[in-house]
């Protein structure tokens, strides 16, 4: 490795200060190799970054970014813009191969084991949060009883939580449990619940206080809802 | 003046609905406050808005590229005296309990995040777990030294030992 090359791994870590980084920063704006050398690193470290759990900023911040941009012309986003939808939807998709993934190692025959029994499909709802805000993604594995809620479109106000709710037709609306804004959950339901969800069975999202419905009260607003279809 | 057309704006601001999660948990995360990390996350869009052209297709999918921009505001902002040092290392309460990534939050480069950790482990511990540190939490060669109540030059020496065994793997992967 030639000095070049582990002085931009320094710089990408970070390891840097005081005079050191005031002087890389200087080669990075000059020079095109050491450009170079911080962007393989750079390259390579960056999916480290997975490991790092998102966190929701506060709802207010976007108004503050609007504020300060407001009067200045922007670049050109387009192309970024388009780049981040392409990404989404390669996410939504492979989230959905990993589910057929899943059945498919279930679903092959081992000829030495008796014939598994056959398999539910697993079931998604698509619920939309607001016009033209992201959705609740809703993955049920009948064969695992298992939930798996995407809310990476959800944040925190830091004042209100919102409950999943199963609502079976003339039935009693059943919680699925209070929906955690930007992550992606695995639930494993009782198997009372998970009897009663199927194709159709419709979902509601209600606005509670932090916690969740309280025990001795009615729950709060439906704010959206959905239904279980079949992939 | 001239007034911000609503196209780019709603550009901007599907990008930030997208991101923001993901950029604010990686500048929580080197920040350890809420306050410094979304003064990071705002200069990240800031800086976004005034020259996305930055960005370069070709080189990294446009969530590689941001994740690694917002933790490099984040490290400016450690460096240059503007942020307290925090005190604790992590707030981990102030991240979000599930340690499950959301599908649409991974950085979809599945086979270079296979080899930098196969690469990290192949380093000694005393090597990988300075590397680490000072990616994840900003440490200068300087607190990593005293953190470990070694002598800077030990702590350079593992680095740079490692960081060569890196790039030879890194290398013999492509």
């Amino acid at each position: 490795m030639t000095e070049l090359e582990r002085l931009a791994g320094e710089y990408a870590l970070g390891l840097l200060e005081g005079e050191e980084l005031v002087s890389a920063r200087a080669r990075l704006a000059r020079e095109p190799d050491f450009a170079a050398a911080v962007a393989f690193w750079e390259g390579r470290l960056a999916p480290l970054l997975d490991e790092v759990g998102g966190a929701a900023p506060d709802p207010a911040l976007w108004q503050r970014i609007v504020a300060q941009i407001e009067h200045e012309p922007g670049a050109e986003l387009v192309q970024l813009q388009a780049r981040v939808r392409f990404w989404q939807r390669a996410a939504a998709g492979a989230a959905v191969a990993a589910v057929a993934a899943l059945a498919l190692v279930v679903l092959t025959p081992d000829t030495a084991a008796p014939p598994p029994a056959p398999l539910a499909e697993p079931l998604v709802a698509s619920i939309p949060l607001g016009t033209d805000a992201p959705r609740l993604g809703v993955t049920y594995l009948p064969e695992r009883s298992e939930l798996l809620i995407s809310a990476s479109g959800l944040s925190a106000d830091g004042v209100h939580d919102h409950e999943l709710w199963l609502v079976p037709p003339g039935g009693e609306a059943q919680s699925l449990g209070v929906i955690v804004p930007g992550v992606e959950r695995r639930v494993t339901l009782p198997r009372d619940l998970a009897k009663r969800i199927g194709g159709g069975s419709h979902l509601a999202l209600t606005r509670e206080p932090i916690g969740g419905k309280p025990a001795n009260q009615a729950a709060g607003p439906v704010v959206a809802e959905g239904d279980f279809s079949a992939i | 003046m001239i007034r911000l057309a609503q196209g780019d704006r709603n550009a901007l601001e599907e990008i930030y609905r997208a991101t923001s999660v993901k950029l604010f948990g990686i500048c929580l995360r080197i920040l350890g406050d809420r306050k410094e990390a979304e003064d990071a996350l705002q200069e990240v869009y800031v800086n976004l808005w005034r020259r996305a052209g930055r960005y370069d297709p070709e080189r990294a999918s446009p969530i590689t590229w941001l994740a690694t921009f917002a933790r490099n505001r984040a490290i400016d902002r450690l460096r240059s005296g503007r942020s307290r040092r925090r005190a604790a290392p992590v707030e981990a309460a102030a991240l979000l309990a599930d340690d499950r990534l959301a599908a649409d939050e991974a950085l979809i480069d599945a086979e270079r995040e296979a080899r930098i950790h196969l690469c990290l482990d192949q380093l000694e511990d005393r090597q990988r777990d300075s590397i680490r540190t000072a990616f994840f939490e900003g440490a200068t060669y300087a607190e990593l030294a005293e953190r470990r109540a070694v002598p800077l030059g030990t702590v350079k020496s593992w680095i740079r030992r490692g960081l060569a065994r890196l790039k030879t793997c890194l290398e013999a992967g492509e």
